[in-house]
């Protein structure tokens, strides 16, 4: 029987996996990986440098991810002279650099920044339960007002563009919304495995599904399944939680794309 | 009156400034005209439809759409009802996404409804319609990604029709189409273009392509207009042989 110590762990855990599951769909769809791991190397740096600062890690991460995700939202294919994915990519060794620099600065015990890079649920109050559920409901409730431009986003960003005034607004809000889930769940999953996460469930949802409600769903549950999975492997087996998290959700896309195999998905 | 949309580009640059990739000095089309626009590879054909889209900005001069700014924010300011139409390259576009057609078409429709207000059954009657107008009917709840390339640009062509588009802006829409599929794709153009007052720019490597309905003709090279007029007299000129020859 599991100590009730683990139950909000447990509950934050599934929540964070539903967000960033939800999240990944669109990542993924855009063909753009490299979105969520540069907002989420942006909360990283801002967690460790404000953590070096000794100021609290959570606004430093969040402060940086929603600035990154400003700046990525404005580097427009069409606009710039070499691929968005490439001006991400630098973004990201840019900000990992960074990173590394910070740690290397840190003159006293480097257990905290470390914990940032690699994660631990094990930080999970009740108060992180409402904070990750919060925004959980806030994702889901954007999700489905913004339906048809998010749809409209995911197949072609300038088709979208061309069509409604709306689309950049939500696209740049859809980006800030990433920012922030990836800062509240830095912790808990860590900054280097947090990337894992953001593909997986998706890239296993389309496997699998044929239907935008159906990926989303199935991308949902797929996250909320890598965190407990992973919490619960991690609690059973004594391993760290991150790592156990992201093997899951590594594992779930393996298996989809066996099921897929086997029943011949049609069109 | 027509209600299709003006077009006005004025000493534009793209691109690099000492080496741009597009050069305008002056083009204008005329509400409801029908532009085709022809050169080889590099002339700089999808700049131009980008630039007319709003997509890119040029470095500078201007480009009007009703005699407003397509670009920034008063491009924005001025999009309520400018409806443009735009059939991108395969490339500009995820075809591997498990939508149905009937999703890919019904996305058009946003340029009528504003954020935050669902499509409802009138939006959906209007996809169905186009759906159907295209032939399509049967494939409706068929996934975008399991048609085919011929298919696939009807689709597309349905999408920009369905919100009654002012401006239709097609680039290339034959390329990797086998025979059939680019004649019978170019018979809908022409009912289109002849049954309606909407603007049209179509970007095609091919003259034979070209529907009767675009009797002016564009011929770019090396980022330049070549040569600008009616079809007849612009097939006819010197230039136009030498751009033939090079597509």
């Amino acid at each position: 029987m599991m100590d009730a110590y683990f139950i909000p762990i447990l509950i934050a855990g599934a929540f964070a996996g539903l967000s960033i599951g939800l999240l990944s769909v669109f990542i993924v769809g855009m063909r753009m990986p490299f979105i969520g791991s540069c907002i989420s190397h942006a909360a990283m740096v801002g967690a460790v440098y404000a953590s070096l600062f000794q100021v609290n890690p959570t606004l430093g991460a969040l402060v940086l991810s929603i600035l990154a995700a400003a700046g990525v939202a404005f580097i427009h294919p069409h606009r710039r002279h070499f691929d968005a994915n490439t001006g991400q990519a630098i973004l990201l060794a840019f900000m990992m650099g960074l990173v590394f620099l910070a740690v290397a600065l840190e003159e006293g015990s480097r257990t905290e920044m470390l914990g940032l890079l690699w994660g631990s649920i094990l930080f999970a109050d009740w108060g992180t339960v409402v904070v990750t559920g919060g925004l959980a409901v806030l994702l889901v409730a954007f999700v489905i007002a913004f339906e048809k431009e998010l749809k409209a986003v995911l197949f072609s960003r300038s088709l979208a563009a061309v069509t409604s005034a709306a689309t950049e607004p939500v696209y740049l809000a859809f980006l800030c919304f990433c920012g922030l889930i990836l800062a509240v769940n830095l912790k808990a999953v860590g900054g280097l495995l947090i990337f894992s996460l953001l593909v997986c469930p998706a890239a296993a949802a389309y496997q699998v599904c044929r239907g935008y409600r159906s990926v989303l769903l199935a991308a949902t549950g797929f996250g909320a399944m890598a965190t407990t999975l992973g919490f619960l492997g991690s609690y059973v087996f004594n391993l760290p939680t991150g790592a156990c998290t992201v093997i899951v959700g590594t594992l779930i896309f393996g298996a989809c794309s066996l099921v897929r195999r086997a029943l011949a998905i049609s069109e | 009156m027509s209600d299709g949309l003006s077009i006005l580009l004025s000493d534009v640059d793209v691109g690099p400034r000492r080496h741009p990739f597009l050069r305008v000095d002056h083009l204008q089309a005329a509400a409801g005209e029908c532009v085709g626009i022809i050169g080889p590879n590099g002339a700089g054909k999808t700049t131009l439809l980008k630039l007319c889209c709003g997509l890119i900005r040029p470095n500078r001069g201007t480009v009007l759409l009703d005699d407003r700014p397509v670009g920034g924010w008063r491009g924005w300011r001025g999009w309520q009802g400018r409806r443009i139409g735009y059939i991108p390259q395969q490339t500009e576009y995820n075809s591997h996404l498990p939508f149905s057609l009937r999703d890919v078409v019904a996305m058009g429709r946003n340029a009528l409804k504003p954020a935050l207000r669902p499509l409802d059954g009138a939006d959906f009657e209007a996809v169905d319609h186009w759906i159907a107008e295209m032939g399509l009917h049967d494939r409706r709840h068929q996934t975008f990604r399991s048609l085919s390339g011929g298919q696939q640009q009807k689709a597309l062509i349905a999408r920009a029709m369905v919100a009654a588009p002012r401006l239709v802006v097609l680039d290339e829409p034959a390329a990797n189409l086998d025979t059939r599929s680019r004649w019978q794709l170019r018979d809908i153009m022409e009912r289109l273009f002849r049954d309606r007052a909407m603007t049209v720019l179509l970007v095609s490597h091919d003259v034979e392509f070209l529907p009767g309905a675009c009797e002016r003709l564009l011929l770019l090279r090396r980022g330049r207009i070549e040569t600008d007029g009616p079809r007849d007299e612009v097939l006819a000129s010197p230039s136009a042989a030498d751009v033939l020859a090079e597509i």
